[in-house]
């Protein structure tokens, strides 16, 4: 499964770099999520409750890797989630650029899905995703926006 | 063999129980202290067990065990290799067995790793979530073609490559003909999985009498008797303290012949085990997985034809998809091989296939068993073939049909009963032409389907034969008891799954006793009734237990003529059987109920002449030499919508040869059944896994089955061409439903586009796909 896509963020590189390394933050933009910690400069652990389709309240161990940090503009993440209903493990990737006052944010994932989710999921899998995706990065332009003191767009 | 019973449409004994809930069904079982067994299964595909670890399980209320491989101790081993390959020279095969839970390696999602024995299915299901699996993931096989060339990695490492098996079998010199051939015809065809989908799925109770030592195990398998032999074998009893039950199934259609599977091996184990009755019921997801599925081919084919449209010779190259095991040997692929050639003359044949280790889960038979991988080739080549030669596609049939006279016909290569692939007897213009009658052909061709077209409907007609090996053996056998009531007892090895056997086994009994149909009662499927036989595949229970419940009938008889004579005070050949009694012809007066002889056929008293043995009871076997060939017409109108592709099917037509036919009825609704599995493989079922080995759609949200809406009543026609094989004259029919149903509909739709530059060359199709091929044929130039 590929997610990929480009969103424009209010802030400039560096204030969106600091916001994506605070676990606090983070939990904010990854909906499910219910507790994330950094266990190491580089590492997430955590714990994601979803659901998908006929599956509801699926729980995920979720283990994050940070890789190739270049900041404020960009890194990769290694992706790995367990738990009853399968797994999902991939890697993802973050690039930011100035764009005008603001920030463009290109994000792309490549994940494989396993299991339950994977048999009885699959053709609400993109939705999900995408829903998904969608709800964390506007949660993380709320952030922004009233970190910044409200600031347009 | 016609009379007062065989062939007759006799309503089916076994439906009274049946519709009203009184049938047993494995599910159905309640034990006192029964436990209940939920599988842990693994997510990948394909991964390297790292750590497993079921303490926490165990530790939970309600659970009395938690198993891994290592607490199998001497008990985990590998299965048996169900089916050898045959002895065809140059033959490589290589064999890898599934085990009962996986220890090293998981080869296929689904594969069990840990077993949970709770009091509850709720409490085991609960318990496989405190299990610890460590895995470390593998790239999976999955593609077929890569499997070979260039594998990311290997299924069974021993092996050295992801081949499983490679098999030659040629006939006469296809070099030659393909030299001398007007045209040659070549395309590739690709075959894709699909579920058997049984209404029931798989189920094991097992129950350990401590007192007599036996061992009861209900099992939904299609092969009671090799199962007891097989647990006896496994847990060190004899096979008389095990009995095996296989009693009223919803549906087998080869799956259920797999053995052993590993709950079936494991649930008897742990019963056992745990002093305990233990149940096991597979839900409808772990079927997708743990239950054998059908199988994926490549084909890359090709025909030489004359000018006329005479066949010369064809060659075949395929791939065969045998999943992470091959337990089931070389059967589907072998069938394919054989079965493409059809009703026809192939002068010359050079057949080739690669058996591949994938990381799916295991192909064994599915109701046709390979057979219509090689129809849909054949026939979808004498359809191009007949397109590029300008000639009629039911001419071209016709040119190349092996004649009426022409019995028995060799083929020249092995089938997969080990023996030639020799044709016993058959009709195929008869059939054909009696397909052409009853669909209309001409009419069609040369007016409806003008007239549709004018008004811009898109109809189209397909009309294929096929040919299907059935009946082989190796044996079956059947005891026939008249018990002193009169009533008939009749208890035979293979197990039922719904074909009615209850009804055709009591009506060939009935017929050679004098009795009615309903004084015979049949008992199927219970080692203890029965200890002798193999099971119900390939389509053989009429012609191979049938053929058995003939014998012992026809010793019975002698039995109570030879009694009856002397009573009676004449000559055996002046006696009758009739109506539950044994009189003298033409005087009913004179004779004795058939009860009333059996008691008489077990004295307590008095003295008998040495050698008699006691009762009206007789056992017989029979065997085949080899399997007969079954064969018909299948001819269907479809109209497709452009711009959708939907497809309906406007008619269905079926022309079948099974021999003689023991009961219309019976014969028909397995055809329709056939016919009703061949529509879904054809148009709507496909298990679609990912490029890492994961099913995707392992529901019935996702995975299609065709509803009562989307299969006809199937209008059917009947040869009976007998075979010289068994006594009876019959032939199989469990399958031919389902074998030429893809050919078909892959001409009638092609038919029904006509003009659009669509080619079939593939199943399943599904409006999707179809739709897909509809828009590339008009993106080509």
């Amino acid at each position: 499964m590929i997610v990929e896509g480009t969103y424009p963020l209010p802030g400039t590189p560096d204030v969106i770099w600091n916001l994506l390394m605070d676990p606090e933050v983070l939990v904010k933009a990854m909906p499910g999520t219910k507790e994330l910690v950094r266990t190491a400069p580089d590492r997430y652990e955590g714990v994601m409750r979803i659901g998908i389709g006929p599956i509801t309240a699926a729980e995920f161990e979720l283990v994050i890797l940070l890789t190739d940090m270049k900041e404020p503009h960009s890194y990769a993440m290694q992706i790995d989630g367990k738990g009853r209903a399968g797994f999902t493990r991939g890697t993802a990737s973050v690039e930011l650029s100035p764009d005008g006052a603001g920030s463009m944010m290109h994000y792309s994932a490549d994940l494989q899905v396993g299991g339950k989710i994977a048999a009885v999921g699959q053709r609400l899998l993109d939705s999900v995703s995408k829903l998904m995706t969608r709800q964390g990065l506007e949660a993380l332009n709320r952030e922004l926006q009233s970190r910044l003191g409200g600031a347009a767009v | 063999m016609a009379g007062r019973y065989v062939g007759e449409r006799v309503l089916r004994l076994e439906d009274a129980r049946l519709l009203t809930g009184r049938a047993l069904f494995v599910d159905d079982l309640q034990l006192p202290g029964l436990l209940h067994v939920a599988f842990l299964r693994s997510d990948e595909a394909h991964a390297r067990i790292t750590r497993i670890d079921a303490t926490a399980a165990r530790s939970r209320p309600g659970v009395l065990a938690a198993y891994t491989a290592t607490d199998l101790g001497d008990y985990w081993r590998p299965g048996p290799l169900l089916v050898p390959p045959p002895p065809i020279a140059g033959l490589v095969f290589h064999t890898a067995t599934q085990v009962p839970l996986a220890r090293d390696k998981v080869r296929h999602v689904g594969e069990p790793l840990a077993m949970v024995v709770a009091e509850s299915r709720y409490l085991a299901e609960d318990a496989l979530e405190d299990i610890v699996v460590e895995l470390d993931p593998l790239p999976a096989v999955t593609d077929l073609e890569a499997a070979l060339l260039e594998p990311a990695s290997l299924v069974h490492e021993q092996f050295g490559s992801n081949l499983a098996a490679h098999v030659q079998q040629r006939k006469g010199d296809y070099a030659a003909a393909r030299a001398a051939a007007h045209r040659v015809i070549a395309r590739r065809f690709h075959y894709d999985r699909g579920a058997a989908a049984a209404i029931e799925n798989r189920g094991v109770v097992a129950q350990w009498d401590a007192r007599v030592e036996e061992l009861t195990v209900w099992d939904t398998t299609q092969a009671p008797i090799p199962i007891r032999n097989g647990l006896a074998a496994l847990l060190g009893l004899r096979e008389s303290q095990v009995r095996v039950i296989a009693p009223f199934i919803g549906g087998g259609f080869g799956p259920k012949i797999m053995m052993y599977y590993p709950e079936e091996v494991l649930v008897p184990w742990a019963a056992m085990r745990l002093g305990r009755p233990v149940k096991w019921i597979e839900d409808r997801r772990e079927n997708f997985y743990a239950t054998t599925q059908e199988r994926a081919q490549i084909h890359d084919a090709e025909l030489a034809v004359s000018i006329d449209g005479k066949i010369l010779g064809v060659r075949d190259k395929f791939l065969h998809d045998t999943g992470a095991y091959d337990p089931y040997g070389l059967t589907v692929p072998i069938n394919t091989q054989c079965t493409l050639l059809g009703p026809y003359v192939v002068p010359h044949y050079d057949s080739e296939f690669t058996a591949v280790f994938t990381n799916k889960p295991i192909v064994t038979p599915v109701r046709g068993a390979g057979r219509q991988h090689g129809v849909f080739v054949m026939e979808r080549l004498l359809d191009f073939a007949a397109r590029e030669l300008g000639i009629d596609r039911v001419e071209i049939r016709r040119r190349n049909y092996i004649q009426p006279d022409a019995f028995p016909y060799d083929h020249e290569i092995l089938f997969q009963d080990f023996r030639p692939l020799v044709y016993d007897s058959g009709n195929y213009p008869a059939a054909l032409e009696k397909a052409v009658e009853l669909i209309g052909y001409d009419g069609f061709v040369k007016q409806e389907q003008p007239r549709l077209r004018r008004e811009g409907r898109h109809v189209g007609l397909g009309i294929v034969s096929y040919i299907e090996g059935t009946g082989i053996g190796p044996y079956e056998g059947a005891r026939v008891t008249v018990e002193p009531s009169g009533s008939v007892r009749l208890a035979t090895g293979v197990g039922t799954q719904g074909q009615g056997h209850f009804t055709t086994f009591a009506q060939i009994v009935a017929e050679v006793l004098g009795v009615e149909v309903g004084c015979v009662q049949v008992s199927t499927g219970d080692t203890r009734e029965f200890t002798w036989g193999t099971g119900t595949f390939a389509s053989r229970g009429a012609v191979v237990a049938g053929s058995a419940c003939h014998a012992a009938a026809l010793k019975v008889r002698e039995k109570i003529l030879g009694l009856a004579a002397p009573l009676l005070g004449v000559p055996p050949a002046e006696l009758v059987l009739e109506a539950g009694s044994v009189h003298v012809r033409d005087a009913p007066e004179q004779g004795m109920r058939l009860g009333e002889l059996a008691r008489k056929a077990n004295p307590l008293r008095g003295a008998v002449t040495p050698g008699t043995e006691p009762g009206l009871e007789a056992t017989a076997y029979f065997g085949p030499d080899r399997g007969n060939a079954a064969s018909g017409v299948h001819a269907m109108l479809v109209e497709v919508d452009a711009e959708t592709a939907a497809v309906r099917i406007k008619r269905y037509v079926v022309v079948h040869d099974c021999g003689t036919i023991i009961n219309p009825m019976v014969v028909e609704a397995q055809v329709q059944g056939g016919v009703a599995h061949g529509i879904g493989n054809a148009f709507f079922e496909q298990l679609s896994f990912d490029e890492n080995g994961q099913l995707m759609n392992a529901s019935f949200m996702d995975y299609l089955l065709p509803t009562a809406l989307d299969v006809p009543s199937v209008e059917m026609a009947h040869i009976e061409t007998p075979s010289p094989l068994n006594p009876l004259g019959t032939k199989g029919v469990g399958e031919a439903g389902a074998i030429p149903t893809g050919a078909a509909f892959a001409q009638a739709i092609e038919d029904a586009l006509a003009g659009s530059g669509v080619e079939i060359t593939e199943i399943p199709l599904s409006p999707n796909r179809l739709f897909e091929l509809l828009e590339a044929a008009r993106g080509a130039p």
